[in-house]
């Protein structure tokens, strides 16, 4: 790894919290920081891969009350430095042996600077105390807040980026050598995983409720994911065979899925029974009246 | 100031301004004894100080009014901050109490509104868009998130001057109104899942016992009764353990890798 790679992740590090507490912008989900990870190793596909797998993990896992959670962002930008710079470290084996131990240890990280912040807010006190308040103070110890979150993301990076790779590599070798059968199954952990994600979402959603829609998902998806393979195949096996053979091979296109899943959702809502909104929508297009509700809906969707 | 009833009426500048600051400021001094206390007053200081004035009683007061515990979804909070500021612009101090259980009242409401859509519903929904699309390789799913994701600014923008205009009525109108939403965005969630379980976790049985000369595939075998039989099975067994006393996600992820490292290594299950 070069120094500005290092330097590069470890100011994205840096970022990527104070970015998920301020606008939310995505860019500091496990998919973001796969993406920002992949563009700064020069292994966008790598770095797309791991923070996938990261963010199917933690698909279900919310940040309900302020509760610190599994850091899967963190955990998604080492893997990716690891996984492109190290030899014989599968994106698979990266994301179970580097990406979950580190989202594992980080949540410790995340209360240290939840309680570091305690002290800018007690320093508020004493200034509002104050016979003439200092106002300007009083809002810089809000903004000093950011420095132990950033810190809490950014001093871990930089270490285990400046001093791990050794470690690392030497792991790889024992995971392909006389431990194999443990990098098997890591690396089967990898391609596992999602499947918690998946558990701890359900967990969450009504799904006893909507098990229709499960149903229809899964199995809708089984079977055009299974066409598509084999078509995929077929059309690869005529195409080597027949030179003049020429035609376009793509797998499912998940985007028309989700679109299925809008249109049932959109129906749904449409559908549901003698709804206070229902009614109030249909009202207030009579009256022609503003209505503020629906606003919100526009927004949302 | 004599008269105890503020005169300073929030104009166009002051909206902006709390937005700025709840967008970039309102969650950095989020610490455990308060929460989001520091953010909350943070966020309408200025404005605080022009309806009460520098220095005097009334605005210390407030301000150390503001610094009690507040936490509610950082996507929510300018509702809060504008119903609050509606009345503090008309009350002034007289308004302390009326503040004081308008904020303890709504911050719960909408933290469990907030957190379900837009800590939990819409990364599981575009997360799982743009997880799959990376998985091949494409960051296109991240950058319909990031759209997505501005438009919720603007939401956010938006509500502040809403919710002053509309005072407290707005929230007994809006929770019907987001219950519905919510309720047919989890019919969205779960049908995701259901389509990311067929896709996204490609494992398969690779154990070919022998019975005499007979050999059994056993994964051609169940692909005959369903494809994806065993994704199935692993989300579902997943799903039970969950339910177990005691049992946390990261305590779940670890069983997962444990097992994977035993099936894998004992070559029955292996990367498809």
């Amino acid at each position: 790894m070069a120094w500005w790679q290092i330097l590069l992740l470890t100011l994205y590090a840096g970022y990527e919290i104070l970015d998920e507490l301020q606008i939310y912008s995505s860019l500091n989900t496990p998919v973001g920081a796969g993406l920002i990870a992949g563009l700064v190793m020069g292994d966008l596909k790598t770095g797309l891969f791991i923070g996938a797998g990261m963010q199917l993990m933690v698909l279900g896992v919310g940040t309900f009350g302020g509760a610190s959670k599994i850091d899967a962002t963190t955990g998604t930008v080492l893997a990716t430095a690891f996984s492109t710079s190290v030899r014989g470290m599968s994106p698979q084996t990266a994301i179970s042996s580097i990406a979950v131990p580190v989202a594992a240890i980080m949540v410790e990280l995340d209360v240290l600077a939840r309680f570091a912040n305690t002290y800018f807010s007690h320093r508020i006190d004493h200034l509002i105390d104050q016979d003439k308040i200092n106002y300007k103070a009083v809002e810089r110890n809000v903004l000093y807040g950011a420095i132990p979150w950033a810190l809490s993301r950014a001093i871990p990076v930089f270490i285990a980026l400046a001093f791990g790779q050794g470690l690392v590599q030497t792991i790889a070798n024992a995971l392909n050598g006389q431990l194999s059968w443990l990098g098997t199954g890591l690396t089967l952990a990898g391609a596992t995983l999602p499947a918690v994600g998946f558990a701890i979402l359900l967990r969450n959603l009504p799904v006893k409720k909507h098990i229709a829609y499960l149903i229809l998902g899964f199995t809708l998806t089984t079977l055009f994911s299974v066409l598509f393979t084999n078509v995929q195949t077929l059309g690869v096996g005529v195409a080597a065979i027949n030179k003049t053979f020429v035609g376009g091979f793509n797998g499912l296109s998940m985007l028309a899925m989700a679109l299925i899943g809008l249109a049932l959702a959109i129906l749904h809502y449409k559908n549901l029974p003698a709804s206070k909104p229902a009614a109030e929508t249909a009202t207030s297009q009579k009256v022609s009246s503003v209505d503020d509700g629906g606003e919100i809906t526009d927004d949302e969707l | 100031m004599t008269n105890s009833k503020p005169n300073y009426k929030l104009t166009d500048d002051d909206f902006r301004q709390i937005n700025r600051r709840s967008l970039f400021g309102y969650q950095l001094g989020w610490n455990y004894e308060r929460m989001q206390n520091s953010g909350y007053l943070y966020t309408i200081l200025p404005q605080l100080r022009k309806i009460y004035g520098d220095d005097t009683p009334e605005l210390k007061q407030m301000m150390k009014t503001h610094m009690q515990f507040f936490n509610t979804s950082n996507f929510f909070n300018t509702i809060v901050t504008g119903i609050d500021l509606a009345i503090e612009e008309n009350e002034g101090v007289e308004g302390k109490d009326a503040v004081e259980s308008i904020k303890v009242g709504l911050m719960g409401p909408f933290a469990a509104i907030g957190d379900s859509i837009f800590a939990s519903l819409i990364p599981a929904i575009f997360g799982a868009l743009a997880a799959s699309m990376a998985h091949d390789g494409s960051p296109v799913g991240v950058l319909i998130w990031i759209a997505a994701s501005l438009l919720i600014c603007v939401f956010r923008w938006k509500q502040l001057r809403f919710a002053y205009k509309q005072g407290t009525s707005l929230v007994t109108d809006m929770r019907d109104q987001m219950n519905a939403i919510t309720d047919s965005a989890t019919v969205l969630g779960v049908f995701m899942v259901g389509a990311l379980v067929a896709t996204m976790i490609n494992i398969k049985f690779s154990w070919v016992p022998k019975i005499g000369s007979v050999t059994m595939n056993i994964q051609n075998n169940l692909d005959m009764i369903l494809p994806k039989l065993l994704p199935a099975l692993v989300v579902g067994f997943v799903y039970w353990l969950l339910g177990k006393k005691k049992m946390t996600s990261t305590k779940a992820i670890l069983i997962v890798i444990v097992l994977c490292v035993i099936c894998g290594g004992l070559g029955i299950i292996s990367k498809a």
